[in-house]
């Protein structure tokens, strides 16, 4: 299965590790579909960023969708 | 839902039933399609239906007596459209537009004796079924015996071209054929069914057994002879000739397919509709008459066609934000419901639309067959729930309120103060005590004040949030708990502020006593000391939840009378009463809809509003009218401020002000203290005005921020932006992820963003 990619240069970086963030392979899953995409990440703790504009677009979208189905 | 249930709401539903002039006429010609086409102008559209519909349009277009006249809903204003005129104006204005297909020929050999105008259109309408017809007349041409005085009104040629148009069709005409015992008797045996004109053949004296036609199918005999048209004389129509013709043509076809001559044969002729059509905002217009005395020119045409009013219904639709946003009318809209829920796999299309219903009724009141919107929708919902098909994000946001209502931090129950029991029990309802909740207090100390036995205090839900989203365990639990808490109290009677809480307990706790809290005040001798009268007109905003309460709407009437209120009717007063928004959860499951219901509302009166349901009020207030609660008038607030002022509090303020007010009443009615506040509200927020209006149209409570960052600081788990020093944080109370942007300052936290995904991040799995 083919990971879509979210990931962009962020500011943000990991409070609690000291780390930058990194693309990283992550499953979401909502009502049973599991969704393989790649989102910024720590690379130490695993904190995964949702942006806002991820939030509030492709991914309330996808929700929307699957709701429907 | 099942086919038959499906079948009889859609029969609920007039609006496609045929305009009343259609209905009128036995060729079902659609006459308000023609007056719309030559209202534009159209003459070819208006030919074109006329083709579509009537046998040789350029004869019976001419020469009908146009019973649709009649029945033309415009006499109810002044007079009648002169239909026949202008079909007469279409017809010489215009050459054939359509020309009706022929189906492939099928066999079935058909003699038609008789060429007056019901063997004309019987012959065309079976050939261009594909039959084999024969037409024979005595006559050098067409038409019959059909007197000067009609024909003076047609073309020369216009029988010539009607014989060209039938030979188009395949129909073999013979001129000239004397039709004696012995022609008629070989039809009969040469044939396989036998059309009779009566206009050219005396059917008294049929060489062959018959009866008069029989009404229905026009059959003489059960060998397929059929007879139709009358000789000239005092009662001879010619658009009877037409429809008996067209009548004929459909027995011949049954009989030679061999079912059923006689079955749905109701709606065939002229018929009565069960359309209904207002005709409350059609202006008088005069009827136009040709200038010429005898034909309309094109102007004139136009001008009288565009006096149909296009007879509809869409009574509801017009006063309904709902059905006018997905533009349906309940037909079609019955029709989706009952789709999206037969859906096996794939997208569930009408979910929203199923959600955004308010289910206030206002439009079974209005419809003239009392169509039940609100339990189509509410029973689809269920549905959806019970086959877990309902979408999560649509009644979440309610649902989560109504548990943190019910749950320790805003519920309380208690007998009044320093009594052990209660005669009645005040129920303000979680709306209310949300958004005024000093009212709530002024006005259980009057009640207390003023009724004798105890009047104890119940904050709580009644549970209809769950009710209209269809989750029947979670309201029934509700109401379980409602009902053993009235048991626990004695049954005492429950006096409701609000209307919605009210019309629930009535219905689904029918054994115990209740009543309005405007009831109770308007029985009272006097009003509360401190109340004050408006200084301004109102106009009094009825909620949804009071159409079946004529009795408490005119207790509000009274209190508003002895307050002094110069009070003013809105234009869907009473049982018309628009829902805010807030019904059926239609603001949660559809925002942008919510909205616009509140702005209808809003709109239906200059005068400022006056409210006596909370959430009428918030609502209208949020749509930018300036609103008041009644309650502010009888229990001014102690600052003193003008009620017509205060701002929709919102879903932060309100949720807020419910446990707030659980606290205030415990501390100084019954000098108890509340359970202790969770941690995370001690937190300090600073949130701009501009993102306070964000957070709410997103359903953020402040409450949520507030969890964030106290799980954030908590546990130091936030993401860090060194160019501002801003903190992001997330945190998963239950389904829904929040995320918070912010920047810990000594003053408290400020809030600088917020928002939501429903989707599972790996790390919040369990």
């Amino acid at each position: 299965m083919s990971t879509l990619s979210f990931t962009h240069p962020t500011s943000w970086r990991c409070a609690a590790c000291n780390q930058d963030l990194q693309p990283q392979k992550v499953a979401v899953t909502y009502l049973h579909s599991v969704f393989h995409v790649e989102l910024m990440a720590c690379s130490q703790c695993g904190f995964v960023l949702v942006p806002e504009d991820l939030a509030i677009g492709k991914m309330l979208e996808v929700e929307q969708l699957l709701e429907d189905k | 839902m099942d086919q038959q249930a499906l079948r009889a709401l859609e029969a609920c539903c007039v609006q496609e039933e045929p305009p009343f002039c259609s209905a009128a006429c036995p060729l079902r010609v659609d006459v308000r399609a023609f007056m719309a086409a030559l209202t534009k102008g159209d003459t070819r559209s208006a030919r074109r239906v006329l083709d579509r519909h009537m046998p040789f349009p350029a004869i019976v277009g001419r020469l009908c007596e146009a019973p649709c006249q009649a029945a033309c809903k415009r006499i109810e204003v002044d007079s009648t459209l002169a239909i026949g005129l202008l079909e007469r104006y279409c017809v010489a204005a215009t050459e054939q537009v359509l020309k009706p297909p022929k189906m492939p020929a099928k066999g079935g050999r058909v003699a038609v004796a008789g060429g007056g105008l019901f063997g004309m259109t019987a012959a065309l309408d079976l050939a261009r079924k594909g039959r084999e017809v024969h037409l024979f007349t005595p006559a050098k041409e067409l038409g019959g015996t059909l007197e000067e005085k009609f024909r003076s009104h047609l073309p020369d040629d216009a029988f010539i071209q009607a014989a060209s148009t039938l030979s188009g069709y395949g129909a073999h005409l013979h001129f000239q054929v004397r039709l004696d015992a012995d022609a008629l008797k070989a039809f009969a045996q040469d044939y396989e069914a036998l059309c009779l004109d009566g206009n050219e053949i005396d059917m008294a004296g049929l060489p062959f057994a018959a009866s008069t036609p029989d009404p229905v199918t026009l059959a003489v005999n059960d060998v397929g002879c059929f007879g139709g048209g009358a000789p000239n004389g005092p009662d001879f129509q010619v658009i009877r000739q037409v429809a008996d013709g067209r009548r004929a043509a459909l027995s011949v076809e049954r009989f030679l397919q061999k079912v059923s001559l006689t079955a749905e044969r109701e709606r065939e002729g002229s018929i009565s509709t069960r359309l209904f059509t207002s005709i409350e905002q059609v202006q008088p217009q005069a009827a136009i008459l040709p200038a010429s005395g005898a034909e309309y020119n094109s102007t004139e045409a136009r001008a009288e066609a565009s006096r149909c009013i296009q007879c509809e219904c869409l009574e509801c639709v017009k006063q309904c934000a709902f059905l006018q946003e997905f533009k349906e009318y309940p037909k079609t809209l019955v029709r989706r419901v009952y789709n999206n829920l037969s859906i096996v796999q794939g997208t569930r299309s009408a979910n929203t639309m199923i959600n955004s219903c308010s289910l206030c009724s206002q439009c079974t009141i209005i419809c003239p067959h009392d169509f039940p919107m609100a339990a189509l929708c509410r029973d689809a919902r269920e549905r959806m729930v019970q086959t877990e098909h309902m979408p999560p994000s649509a009644h979440d946001f309610a649902l989560e309120e109504m548990r943190f209502t019910l749950g320790d931090a805003c519920s309380l129950a208690r007998h009044q103060p320093g009594m052990d029991a209660s005669r009645y029990l005040f129920f303000p309802g979680c709306q209310l005590a949300g958004s005024a909740p000093e009212q709530v207090s002024a006005t259980y100390q009057f009640l207390m004040d003023q009724l004798q036995g105890g009047v104890g205090l119940l904050l709580s839900c009644c549970g209809i949030p769950a009710q209209w989203a269809g989750d029947e365990a979670l309201f029934q639990e509700t109401l379980a708990s409602l009902q053993a808490t009235l048991d626990a109290f004695g049954k005492p009677e429950l006096i409701c502020a609000c209307t919605s809480c009210l019309a629930l307990v009535r219905k689904h706790l029918p054994a115990y006593a209740s009543t309005s809290l405007w009831e109770i005040l308007a029985a009272l001798e006097h009003l509360p000391p401190e109340c004050r009268t408006p200084t301004q007109p109102l106009a009094l905003h009825d909620p949804c939840g009071a159409r079946d309460n004529a009795g408490l709407r005119a207790s509000v009437r009274q209190l508003c009378g002895r307050l002094g209120v110069q009070l003013h009717d809105t234009t869907m007063p009473e049982e018309l009463a628009d829902c805010c928004g807030y019904g059926g959860l239609m603001q949660f499951a559809n925002q942008p809809l919510g909205r616009k219901a509140a702005t209808v509302k809003a709109g239906r009166s200059e005068y400022p509003a006056l409210a006596y349901c909370a959430m009428c009020r918030d609502n209208v207030a949020g749509a930018g009218k300036a609103s008041a609660h009644l309650l502010e008038y009888l229990f001014p607030g102690k600052a003193g401020d003008d009620p017509l002022e205060r701002a929709n509090p919102g879903f932060s303020l309100r949720h807020e002000n419910r446990s707030r007010l659980k606290e205030q009443l415990m501390h100084s009615l019954w000098q108890e203290t509340a359970g202790d506040a969770p941690a995370h509200s001690a937190l300090r927020l600073i949130i701009a005005p501009d993102l306070t209006s964000l957070l709410e149209s997103r359903h953020i409570l402040h409450e949520d921020v507030q969890k964030v960052i106290f799980h954030a600081e908590q546990g130091g788990n936030y993401l860090l932006n060194p160019e501002n020093g801003h903190r992001l944080a997330k945190y998963k109370p239950v389904r829904v992820t929040y995320w918070v942007e912010y920047e810990a300052t000594d003053n408290g936290f400020i809030v600088h963003n917020s928002y939501s995904h429903r989707m599972v991040l790996p790390e919040a799995l369990p």
